[in-house]
């Protein structure tokens, strides 16, 4: 290993290891002095990086756990799972994982996957941009929707949960419904599939509708309007697309040809 | 398009930063260019691409990234080179640039980013390596690039076999072999400089500023940076940082000063990140920084 990588690796490890004094005693050999006031402002920085750059990506955590439960977890889970990329935004994607994990959150087991939820929502507000296309619309009356796909909104996800989700999701962020009704919800074990899109550039969630998890999910994983109907059997398709289209969930559709013999 | 309007050819931009998107848009003030962080924009598509476009077709912008980790022994990441090269080209920016730092590496036998801007030493090794890497990217955008001096906190040993290496000289070098500009952030060489004098390694701090700057060619320097630092006393000690929270400090805008009569009209930006004010606060600083460039932009050596 070359030195600048060994010097590389020293303070790396002194900046994320906890506890660090180890780590720290093993820099001190490659730098000048005095260098613990200046480790303890890049230690610093890299927390506060943590909790403003998790807190960004997981604004209703922030206020389930408070701001300073919050802070913590950013800072244990830096040092637990630190960035990948130079892009701080990337960062983030394993902390539901990382919550389910924690033995100090097990009294608030729906944290995961309102957190997953987040991060769906996080992913879907950077998507890539996708224009409707109205004109195509007609083809549902035309053809047969075995040979339909439904392209969907940017970032559009479903998150599963044994939780109501997507009433903690939209309690935060809408005030819709209040909290007392969450909390009834959350103590009756109500299971909630959130569904995210993005409507223009505005990321949203919302609770899927009878059925409509079930077509979503078949038509994201790559299959026809036609199966996507059978599973949906709840779904009332009528009604369902109207507001897909109102609400850019339904971008266009697309004929899909007869496989070339 | 708004163009560089001053008589003597430099521009005078600030950092444009998200409490201001809107206003700024809607205000169109006076401005030759807007800054942004390249990293705040690598999204495919969504909101904050679209204002920076909207904002393109007003002013130019400068790219400036936080997190290339150019002086990395373990080399730039190809996801990152990609995306910055995407940006490039979308928003086709006056000037890109990043730092002479490192925040890649391997811990716990992973490769990791540690998402701040660490030094790197002024070795041979480490010359070596920045150099190939500032290569590789300019190879990569097929444009120049400029490469920013850094706030540092601490300092590495020097090797035992190498005559030590000052950062201008390190840095002119740098500039020299890869042909890059350099971005001279004045209110870094000032912190650093107050903060050796803490520390008793050195004396006077805009004495050493000034030979800092005296190191540094003119046709090397591609943009000037401007922003407010903070002196924090503890228990812990007293250290300067380089917080960008305040107004420019009487002390830099005297360094600034010399360093456009250096220099001639160089670009210079002001940069704001924490605790940011409103935007008039910002205009007012660049309205300073451009009158400072019009009054003093002979260069003397």
């Amino acid at each position: 290993m070359s030195e600048l990588a060994r010097q590389q690796q020293a303070l790396l490890a002194a900046l994320l290891a906890w506890p660090s004094q180890e780590a720290e005693k093993a820099m001190a050999e490659h730098v000048g002095h005095p260098w613990a006031r200046g480790l303890m402002a890049y230690q610093a920085n890299g927390h506060a990086l943590a909790v403003r750059a998790l807190g960004a990506s997981y604004p209703v955590l922030v206020q389930l756990l408070g701001e300073d439960s919050f802070a913590s977890l950013a800072r244990a889970f830096w040092h637990a799972q630190p960035p990948v990329k130079g892009d701080v935004t990337q960062w983030g994607e394993a902390l539901p994982a990382f919550l389910a994990g924690s033995s100090q959150l097990q009294d608030e087991p729906y944290l995961p996957d309102v957190a997953r939820v987040e991060w769906a929502l996080h992913r879907c507000a950077n998507a890539a941009d996708a224009q409707a296309d109205a004109s195509t619309f007609p083809l549902l009356m035309e053809r047969d929707p075995d040979r339909l796909a439904l392209e969907l909104a940017p970032g559009c996800a479903l998150v599963q949960s044994v939780w109501p989700v997507a009433s903690v999701m939209t309690a935060h962020l809408e005030a819709n419904p209040d909290f007392a009704a969450v909390g009834r919800r959350l103590g009756e074990g109500v299971a909630e599939t959130a569904l995210v899109w993005r409507e223009g550039l505005r990321a949203c969630v919302r609770e899927t509708w009878p059925g409509e998890a079930e077509l979503l999910a078949t038509l994201l994983g790559g299959q026809a309007l036609g199966p996507a109907l059978d599973r949906a059997v709840e779904l009332e398709f009528n009604a369902w697309l109207p507001m897909a289209v109102h609400t850019g969930l339904l971008l266009r559709v697309k004929p899909i040809d007869a496989a070339p013999a | 398009m708004k163009n560089p309007p001053n008589a003597n050819g430099s521009a005078t931009g600030i950092g444009w930063r998200h409490p201001h998107y809107g206003e700024l848009l809607e205000r169109q003030p006076d401005l030759d260019f807007l800054e942004v962080h390249s990293e705040n924009f690598f999204a495919e598509g969504g909101a904050a691409l679209a204002v920076l476009e909207r904002a393109r077709s007003v002013y130019p912008i400068s790219l400036h990234g936080v997190g290339l980790s150019l002086g990395s022994a373990v080399g730039v990441d190809a996801w990152h080179l990609e995306q910055l090269e995407r940006l490039v080209k979308r928003i086709d920016p006056v000037r890109v640039s990043d730092h002479a730092s490192f925040a890649r590496g391997v811990f716990n036998q992973a490769t990791v980013h540690a998402a701040d801007l660490l030094p790197i030493p002024f070795s041979r090794e480490a010359l070596d390596v920045l150099c190939a890497n500032v290569q590789r990217l300019q190879d990569r955008l097929q444009r120049r690039f400029m490469v920013e001096n850094l706030s540092a906190y601490l300092g590495w040993k020097n090797h035992p076999e190498e005559e030590p290496v000052s950062e201008p000289d390190f840095l002119v070098e740098l500039a020299r072999r890869t042909g890059c500009a350099l971005l001279v952030d004045v209110n870094n060489i000032y912190v650093n400089a107050l903060n050796a004098q803490k520390s008793g390694t050195a004396g006077d701090p805009v004495a050493r500023c000034r030979d800092w700057l005296d190191a540094i060619p003119a046709a090397a320097v591609g943009e000037i940076h401007l922003a407010g630092h903070c002196h924090v006393s503890d228990e812990h000690g007293d250290i300067v940082i380089d917080d960008h929270g305040s107004r420019v400090c009487e002390a830099v805008w005297q360094l600034y000063r010399h360093a456009i009569q250096r220099f001639g009209p160089v670009a210079t930006l002001i940069e704001w990140d924490t605790d940011i004010p409103a935007l008039e606060v910002l205009l007012d600083e660049a309205a300073r920084a451009r009158a400072l460039a019009e009054q003093s932009c002979e260069p003397v050596a």
